[in-house]
């Protein structure tokens, strides 16, 4: 049996794992290529327990989280990257922007 | 909720216009050869770039005597090497051997005792003092002590990192910064610095068409309709007017108006839980140093501090951005947008601050899409002019303190044009 990617008591949140993802450029590079459908289920199946999420991780410091823990850290963050395509665009990214891609993050 | 009232200043606004007071600037169109021209652009190099105060680092970014940062800042022609000495000062160098001139420190950021040219090896310490020259003997009168790096002057403002390249700078930097740094000290700029979320992006564009931008909040309700859709538009001010505009000899400040009854979404209001956003606005009055929101407005949500020539730092209550725009050629422009904030005690504060950093970033992204644009048609000549309104008093200000820069009416030497 392989391992679970997120801590036992998220057993639900397995099918999204594809969006633990640790950094900004690769949550961005997700979001960017995945239809409005898949954001919006993957927004939908997350925000309800996200209450439960970030609850549970507040026990742990943030700069030493465990495997799993730290896989339903960087799940949590994926909400963030998508928040502003679900709740303000309605699409992945505005038509007319600019290239996310051009934006090279200092911070990672 | 109650129903909120329109707030004093921005109904006084309605009744006058800013520029009334200031007459000296005019409300004529600006001409746009400013933004394509090469020879306007050497002679901002030569009166601006070279001769005024240039943030180029945070204290935070030089921890331990030896930490150094390496910056090339094409646009004064040369490359800084930034050190932090022994005796925990921050020095700043040109960044160049004192032997054949090679380039002696490449790497961008790290921690050095002994900075040692990869050419001939000649040796500097984190004073620049030159310490050791191979094969010594076989030079002629050699004087160690005449030969360190070339140093640049320094100095440092609420932990922001200063160089001024003028080899006698006309004035120091809190003379400088005069009453608009004086106003913002106490502002916990090095708290927030803690956590910093960068982006660096090059822009094909002039980079006062990229800084101008950002010196307005009439486009707010346009192009960040959807970003934005009632953070600092309201029924009541539909046009984001902001409430305070306010002039110095070089720098400028407007200060915005933040609607009271923003309606979070779903994960702002979770994020909201753990921290601030760009979006919160439960700051307290007695806490904002005299120099944030100086009106006292109940109706404030962020001040854009424009500080002479290429820094924006916009100021939010839990939060602050500093945007700089570094000419690379008269259609180029290195745009470096930084966002800073506490350091996260627990996950969900780090998670609020994602949310917060990802919708500046998109904000950003608006933003962006625009300059390139105007500098892909600015040079057709179809227009000779730029058109302003009252709210973009601060446009028009940056580019009459430029002129009088590049003239020498503002007390400096400048160019004839």
């Amino acid at each position: 049996m392989s391992e679970r990617c997120f801590p036992e008591s998220f057993k639900d949140l397995e099918p999204l794992a594809a969006w633990a993802l640790e950094t900004e450029t690769a949550r961005s590079r997700k979001r960017q290529a995945s239809t409005m459908a898949e954001i919006q289920a993957f927004y939908d199946a997350l925000l309800p327990r996200m209450q439960a999420v970030l609850s549970y991780l507040n026990r742990f410091p943030p700069d030493g989280l465990p495997v799993q823990e730290a896989r339903l850290f960087y799940l949590s963050l994926a909400l963030a990257e998508v928040a502003p395509a679900v709740e303000l665009f309605q699409q992945p990214s505005e038509p007319d922007t600019y290239p996310v891609e051009k934006f090279i993050p200092e911070h990672e | 909720m109650a129903a909120v009232a329109a707030p004093s200043l921005h109904t006084e606004t309605k009744q006058k216009r800013w520029h009334d007071l200031y007459p000296e600037l005019g409300t004529h169109p600006l001409s746009v050869d400013r933004f394509t021209s090469p020879t306007y652009f050497e002679r901002e190099r030569e009166c601006i770039f070279r001769r005024t105060w240039l943030m180029v680092a945070r204290e935070e970014e030089f921890r331990k005597p030896g930490d150094y940062l390496m910056r090339d800042l094409p646009v004064a022609n040369t490359s800084l090497l930034l050190v932090r000495g022994k005796d925990q000062r921050i020095r700043a160098f040109h960044n160049v051997c004192s032997h054949r001139l090679n380039k002696l420190v490449w790497n961008r950021t790290g921690n050095c005792q002994v900075f040692s040219c990869k050419f001939h090896g000649w040796s500097y310490n984190t004073e620049g003092r030159l310490t050791f020259v191979p094969d010594e003997d076989q030079f002629f009168d050699l004087n160690k002590e005449h030969l360190g790096l070339t140093p640049v002057t320094t100095d440092t403002w609420e932990g922001f990192v200063f160089v001024n390249l003028a080899p006698t700078p006309q004035e120091t930097l809190p003379e400088y910064l005069g009453e608009l740094g004086e106003g913002l000290q106490g502002y916990p700029f090095s708290t927030y610095a803690a956590t910093r979320y960068a982006w660096r992006v090059e822009v094909q564009a002039n980079w006062k068409v990229v800084q101008d931008a950002f010196q307005e909040t009439y486009h707010v309700g346009v192009l960040h309709r959807r970003s934005l859709p009632d953070s600092f538009t309201s029924k009541d001010n539909p046009y984001s007017h902001s409430f305070a505009y306010k002039l110095y000899k070089n720098h400028r400040r407007l200060s915005a108006y933040g609607n009271p009854a923003h309606q979070p979404t779903p994960v702002e209001q979770l994020a909201m839980q753990f921290g601030p956003s760009i979006n919160t606005r439960d700051w307290v009055l007695e806490e904002l140093p005299a120099g944030v929101n100086p009106e006292r407005s109940p109706y404030w949500s962020t001040d854009a501090n424009s500080i002479f020539p290429n820094l924006v730092l916009i100021v939010f209550h839990g939060t602050y951005i500093t945007h700089q725009f570094w000419p690379l050629a008269a259609d180029r422009t290195l745009w470096e947008a930084r966002t800073y904030y506490p350091q996260p005690q627990n996950v969900g504060q780090r998670f609020s601050q994602e949310y917060s950093k990802i919708l500046t970033r998109d904000i950003f992204l608006e933003d962006a899409s625009t300059v390139e644009a105007t500098q892909s048609v600015l040079a057709s000549g179809a227009k000779q002019h730029y058109t302003l309104q009252d709210h973009e008093l601060l446009i028009r200000h940056t580019h009459k303190v430029i002129d009088d820069w590049i003239q020498g009416s503002n007390g400096h030497r400048g160019v004839n044009p």
